[in-house]
């Protein structure tokens, strides 16, 4: 990741207003709905929806509620942390290639899960817990020794440097993995929607839920700290813990997101940067957009994986369909939204 | 923390238990009738246990003939729970690991009894053979599968015994250099054939060797069992191995823990002392 400073890539945007606000948050909640209901009805198992909903526990039923509900709750909270965070991260550090994991999260999330994987440690609890450690221990080293408060950049950087000092880590446990071992951490490594537990689902909706409330009720804030540090503090704002706060919410919420699925690219740039192009750039409409868009974004691309089982006998891991699909669309995007302006 | 990370690594090898054989789920009701099975070494034993015809499932690096027809549940580290509910099995056969636990386990809980079979050791095939056998009502075939497995090494370390040990290596890999270490069949086998293992001093059943190290430890054979050829050449090159005798183990008995290991057994016997040949 390099660490290019300019202006985000954006239009003058639709005005905030709160009915525009309620009509924008409004449609995009249909579209969860929308991909949460497609994601529930795509799969291997052929569910027959009436009988599935007439009687639970058959199986249709424990199929319907039992795997794919589930799987897409999970898909919805995760795509929602990674895209809200991206939104959030990108307008702090002033920088448009600023991803959720550029903190970091990413590096220890995945040195944590590496190591449990390596050691086998899920007698003890899941890689999930560890990746979770990882990300949170990473996350207080880069506020502590990047001066977070002080300067964007020394955040951006000293992640940036985490993240490198990690994968030469992770690297270095690789080469001393059986073949067996190493196939279990790259596809960990690639992120994947598992089948959570209801109440492991519950503990991660309450803290993304915390997370991104957080970060939502901060977005006034952040519009006014992109116009730099000197002309927000005399708007009023108060600098050092806008921006400690941001911080912290957008990383406990990324690293709840990588311990529940891996590290899934891709949506926490595109689906941002997609909004934004159709928005602009207030985050108070960004941020609970974004959550929007990439909750739905992600259930859609997890139902694409489940779709593709029969081509390859294997589920993609979904961070690759999302990096395939976004990839291209998001280019095009780009470009059509650009040039006119 | 890396350093310590890094050796306690080292120490532990691979770590983590697979977890005994059990019994995940409800008891299977009545008889057993669709089977999906989640790794190609149970294919094996359901096969040799004359229960082919009760296959509905497999996995998808299956390659035996007898079950090329049937549909493809996934693999080891990842089955699809949903492709293995909705061929309605009665019972699912997988080998535990750390990657496929989430899967199996939701497998079960969804109502699906899952018979874990670890499959590590001899020790491991014999109790899978006669826990599959009893599970699919074939405890008599089960029974006799084991039995033969057992009277294999029998009569081969019979016939190793008084012979000079051969020092050897058995490569699973060129790039990097896999081979078979201490604590698995693979290894248990070699010392059956009146072979040592001159990997017995690596950290676990499966490591990447160092290629000084096999330089070093002057195997006086050298088993080839790499399903892929690249770097096995330039092994060969190296000054040290140019005298060391080298044989291909033939098909992949020796790498399907399961009812082949006593052919493989033979065949390693047969490579490891041609001089005993009749």
């Amino acid at each position: 990741m390099t660490t290019v400073a300019g202006p985000l890539p954006v239009r003058s945007g639709v005005r905030f207003t709160p009915a525009r606000a309620t009509l924008v948050l409004g449609g995009l909640l249909l579209l969860v709905v929308a991909a949460l209901a497609a994601s529930a009805l795509l799969g291997e198992y052929p569910v027959q929806l009436s009988r599935a909903l007439s009687d639970p526990a058959s199986p249709d039923g424990r199929v319907l509620f039992g795997l794919r509900i589930p799987r897409a709750v999970l898909g919805a909270l995760v795509g929602a942390s990674l895209a809200a965070s991206g939104s959030a991260l990108q307008a702090l550090l002033r920088n448009p290639l600023a991803d959720p994991f550029v903190l970091g999260v990413s590096g220890g999330a995945a040195l944590g899960a590496t190591l449990a994987l390596a050691l086998g440690l899920q007698a003890v609890a899941g890689p999930s817990l560890f990746a979770f450690v990882g990300a949170v221990a990473a996350m207080a080293l880069v506020l502590a020794a990047g001066r977070a408060r002080s300067s964007p950049y020394a955040a951006l950087l000293t992640g940036v440097v985490f993240n490198a000092f990690a994968a030469a880590v992770i690297t270095c446990i690789k080469t001393l993995l059986t073949p067996d071992r190493l196939g279990e951490v790259l596809y960990w490594l690639a992120g994947n929607l598992g089948y959570e537990r209801p109440r492991t689902l519950l503990v991660g909706g309450v803290l993304q839920l915390l997370a991104l409330g957080l970060l939502w009720a901060e977005s006034a804030r952040l519009n006014l700290l992109s116009l730099g540090d000197d002309e927000a503090a005399s708007l009023g704002v108060p600098v050092g813990r806008t921006r400690a706060l941001v911080l912290l919410a957008a990383s406990l919420s990324v690293a709840g997101a990588v311990a529940l699925a891996g590290l899934v690219g891709f949506v926490g740039l595109i689906v941002p940067h997609l909004l934004r192009l159709w928005l602009g750039p207030d985050q108070r409409l960004l941020v609970p957009a974004s959550a929007l868009g990439g909750a739905a974004f992600l259930v859609l691309a997890d139902a694409a994986t489940r779709m593709l089982f029969p081509v390859f006998h294997a589920e993609p891991p979904v961070g690759v369909v999302t990096a395939v699909l976004g990839g291209p669309l998001f280019v095009w995007l780009l470009n059509r939204r650009e040039h006119p302006v | 923390m890396t350093a310590v990370a890094l050796l306690s690594l080292l120490v532990l090898g691979t770590g983590g238990d697979p977890g005994p054989l059990r019994m995940l789920g409800p008891a299977p009701k009545g008889e057993v009738r669709r089977v999906v099975t989640l790794t190609p070494s149970l294919t094996d034993v359901v096969l040799a246990l004359g229960a082919g015809d009760r296959l509905v499932g497999v996995s998808r690096f299956d390659e035996r003939s007898e079950v090329a027809r049937l549909p493809r549940v996934g693999g080891f580290i990842d089955p699809s729970v949903e492709a293995v509910m909705a061929l309605h099995p009665d019972l699912v056969l997988a080998e535990p690991g750390p990657g496929n636990r989430q899967a199996v386990e939701r497998v079960a809980e969804l109502g699906t009894p899952v018979l874990l079979l670890p499959l590590a050791t001899v020790a491991d095939v014999l109790a899978a053979e006669r826990a599959a056998g009893k599970a699919l009502g074939r405890a008599a075939q089960g029974e006799v599968l084991a039995k033969e497995l057992e009277g294999t090494r029998a009569r081969i370390r019979e016939r190793s015994r008084g012979r000079k040990p051969v020092r050897v290596l058995l490569v699973y890999g060129f790039e990097p250099l896999v081979v078979a270490g201490p604590g698995g069949f693979a290894d248990e086998l070699l010392s059956d054939a009146g072979a040592l293992n001159v990997a017995a001093d690596a950290a676990s059943p499966y490591p990447v060797y160092s290629v000084e190290r096999a330089l070093r430890s002057r195997p006086e054979l050298i088993l080839d069992a790499a399903m892929v050829s690249g770097g096995r050449d330039r092994l060969r090159e190296l000054p040290g191995l140019a005298e060391t005798r080298w044989a291909s183990v033939p098909g992949q008995a020796l790498l399907h823990p399961g009812p082949a290991l006593g052919r493989g057994l033979e065949q390693l016997f047969a490579l490891v002392h041609p001089e005993a040949a009749p």
